[in-house]
């Protein structure tokens, strides 16, 4: 049986297209204890007591930090999880 | 995780108890106001108003059923899981977010950290009456901060 002639053109093609990242921001707020904003992002963002205490101490210092970044879905995930905890979180697009 | 026992005097419970029928209501509006939902899409920011919704309201009810069912002197508030203990933690914190905004949002911040209002004749009785229970919610709060997670106060 003959075999068709035909020769199939592949390209290939490198996609460069990076997926847009959100970020998670947490402002200071005059109600919630310090102690307590740690727990919530030990259980929220499931991190260290370190690094929960390095990030409430830096709301509390500047005012506002960036405590997750990632895929849209996600970030939306846990800005409602932190909501939940009645902390003052935030989405916002990565610059 | 061991029960955690939280105490207070009967009459403490009792005011409490009578505030929070009053406040817990609201807790759930007051926490879907705050929240800065992304509107762009109208789907989304349905499902997620509805979720804070429901959050809130169930922990009202965890709340308030907690006080209720709290008996003897010193009344005693028995948590005994993790999960209700947090809960109870997140209930705290939207019933004195609730108080804040809806009974003495105009008195500022530095006042209340000292609770100097406490003993300002000048304020309505009510508005005191609401700072003392606001000040008792955050020292239940620490205290179960405490008992659940100590290094956490560090």
């Amino acid at each position: 049986m003959a075999r068709p002639k035909i020769k199939p053109e592949v390209r290939t093609e490198a996609s460069t297209k990076a997926e847009k990242r959100w970020n998670v921001v947490v402002r200071n707020d005059p109600v919630n204890f310090m102690g307590y904003v740690v727990v919530a992002f030990v259980n929220v963002l499931r991190i260290s007591q370190d690094s929960a205490k390095r990030l409430m101490r830096l709301i509390h210092e500047e005012g506002r930090a960036t405590v997750w970044t990632g895929g849209r879905e996600r970030a939306e995930m846990l800005v409602l999880e932190l909501q939940q905890w009645h902390l003052d979180a935030r989405l916002e697009q990565d610059a | 995780m061991p029960e955690i026992r939280l105490t207070m005097t009967a009459e403490a419970r009792g005011v409490l108890s009578d505030l929070l029928r009053l406040i817990a209501p609201a807790a759930a509006r007051v926490a879907v106001g705050r929240a800065h939902v992304p509107d762009e899409d109208e789907e989304l920011a349905g499902h997620w108003t509805g979720a804070l919704e429901s959050h809130a309201a169930e922990e009202a009810r965890l709340l308030a059923t907690a006080f209720a069912t709290a008996k003897g002197d010193p009344a005693v508030i028995l948590l005994r899981n993790e999960a209700q203990a947090l809960g109870f933690l997140r209930a705290i914190s939207s019933v004195r977010m609730a108080l804040r905004e809806l009974v003495f949002a105009d008195i500022p911040d530095s006042r209340l950290e000292t609770t100097e209002d406490l003993d300002d004749e000048s304020l309505p009785s009510e508005k005191r009456h609401a700072i003392a229970c606001y000040a008792c919610f955050g020292l239940l709060q620490q205290s179960l901060v405490a008992q659940l997670s100590p290094e956490s106060l560090d």
